[in-house]
């Protein structure tokens, strides 16, 4: 394969050889140094040997009392001679070579691998902040600072690499592993409560208990004290731990306009298509909404052959148009509205509640409704405090 | 040749070579391809025989379908269905 290659650069030629004594020819030329290849003795006797040597062994068969002729002639050289009037090709030939030269110093395609709670977008923002996007000059890319850098801004990145490739960027991350909370269950503390309420139900795993069930605590309030003593031994401190379900109050008000204004789609819309090419975009069509307020919903596929994204991707994008409108709320939509948003107050500011009754008052008044609401809860007030700290409340 | 013959084996024992290093090396892959190492020329060339000379002997191939490969100054490459190989000192 290499000697074939070698062959096609320097160019070679087939040659017959004609006359008395061919063999002696063989043997001058190679006693020259001259390479021979190919040697058939068919019809006519030919060889094949490099085209640089061709002319210098022409003297030398007349020497030895044979006449040669060139059948065929190989190699880069001979087609170079092929092509020399044709001087567009040379130009397209090198325009490409210069072109696939350029385009190597830049980076083409990025890809992420090893995030987990980190997402790929960000990690994609993170880098540019750094120098690293598609298209960035390959020689001012400092793989090493980058990694670097953003190790020390993101602290949730333990371990980062960037590997350049030619004109591809491996990121590789392996995400930090917060230590898991300890909990010193030896250190003297009490139960204080969290939140005033009714105690519902208290199980008290280590300590001395201070209220009862059914009796009423307020925010602060000792329930269980790390104090512990007897006769016997004295006081003594303990690690006071209990489980304290309080029937708890919470109230919550939600308020809207009576006369709203917003922004929705009005059903027009048009569809764009592109194409993006080494960060390029080329639109197919510049189609539009007739509307000033639109929102464009944007769709970006790269292909992506064994795991490398190539820079290429056929991008879609839908322009919905966007109409202003008005409305005004009677009683009945203004509750629904105002319930939906007491629904995800309860589902995300109290889960770690159990309701077990609410309450609802709407009033309207100065442009608006509002509606009150008053949760009955169930819920665990217990809080270990070490002993020696006090909270004002 | 003989004058030549004797100028070779008094250089070996000179450089203390011992002679088979200053005999050709013959390698015989099989009976399809055989290299020489330490030809002088070709003194015959046809398809089904070739005649090499080399220091001191004369090596005869014979065969179907034989081919010079490659020559250079001092090896050659013969393939073909050699059917026998013959010296002569």
């Amino acid at each position: 394969m290499l000697l074939e290659f070698i062959r096609f650069f320097r160019g070679s030629v087939r040659f017959t050889i004609n006359g008395k004594f061919p063999e002696r020819f063989l043997n001058i030329t190679a006693g020259r140094g001259v390479r021979l290849w190919n040697v058939r003795r068919g019809a006519d006797f030919s060889a094949c040997m490099y085209m640089a040597n061709y002319r210098r062994i022409r003297p030398l068969a007349r020497g030895a009392g044979v006449r040669l002729r060139v059948t065929q002639r190989f190699g880069f050289p001979s087609l170079l001679k092929q092509y020399r009037d044709r001087t567009g090709l040379l130009i397209g030939a090198c325009a490409f070579l210069l072109t696939v030269f350029i385009m190597s110093q830049f980076i083409w395609s990025i890809d992420v691998v090893g995030t987990q709670t980190l997402s790929r977008t960000e990690v994609l923002a993170l880098l540019r902040e750094n120098g690293l996007y598609v298209g960035a000059f390959k020689p001012f890319v400092d793989d090493t600072a980058i990694a670097h850098e953003m190790m020390l801004s993101r602290p949730e990145i333990g371990w980062m690499a960037v590997n350049l490739t030619g004109s591809y960027a491996s990121v590789e991350i392996k995400e930090e592993t917060p230590p898991p909370e300890v909990k010193d269950i030896a250190a003297p503390c009490n139960v204080k409560a969290t939140r005033d309420g009714r105690v519902i139900r208290l199980n008290a795993y280590e300590g001395t208990t201070e209220v009862e069930e059914g009796s009423g605590v307020v925010a602060g309030q000792l329930l269980v004290s790390g104090v512990m003593g007897s006769p016997e031994v004295g006081e003594r401190l303990v690690h006071a731990d209990a489980l304290v379900i309080a029937e708890t109050v919470h109230e919550a008000s939600f308020s809207v306009p009576d006369h709203l204004t917003g922004i929705r789609p009005n059903g027009e819309f048009a569809e764009r298509r592109s194409a993006e090419l080494f960060g390029l975009r080329l639109p197919y069509g510049f189609a539009g909404v007739s509307s000033e307020r639109s929102v464009v919903l944007e769709r970006k596929e790269s292909p992506a052959p064994m795991d490398v994204t190539l820079p290429l991707a056929s991008v879609s994008e839908k322009v919905y148009a966007l109409e202003e409108f008005e409305r005004s709320l009677d009683e009945k939509t203004a509750e629904g509205l105002l319930l939906q948003q007491s629904e995800l107050y309860e589902t995300f500011a109290l889960c770690d509640c159990t309701v077990t009754n609410r309450s609802t008052r709407l009033t309207h008044n100065g442009g608006q409704y509002t509606l009150c609401v008053t949760y009955t809860c169930e819920e665990d007030i217990a809080e270990s405090v070490p002993i020696g700290t006090y909270t004002l409340g | 040749m003989k004058r030549k013959k004797n100028k070779d084996e008094r250089g070996a024992r000179a450089y203390a070579i011992p002679p088979a290093l200053s005999a050709p090396c013959i390698e015989l892959s099989g009976n399809r391809e055989l290299l020489i190492e330490g030809s002088k020329g070709v003194l015959e060339y046809s398809t089904e025989l070739i005649r090499v000379n080399t220091v001191g002997i004369v090596i005869t191939v014979s065969g179907r379908g034989l081919n010079l490969r490659c020559i250079s100054e001092s090896a050659l490459v013969i393939d073909g269905f050699i059917t026998s190989l013959a010296f002569d000192a």
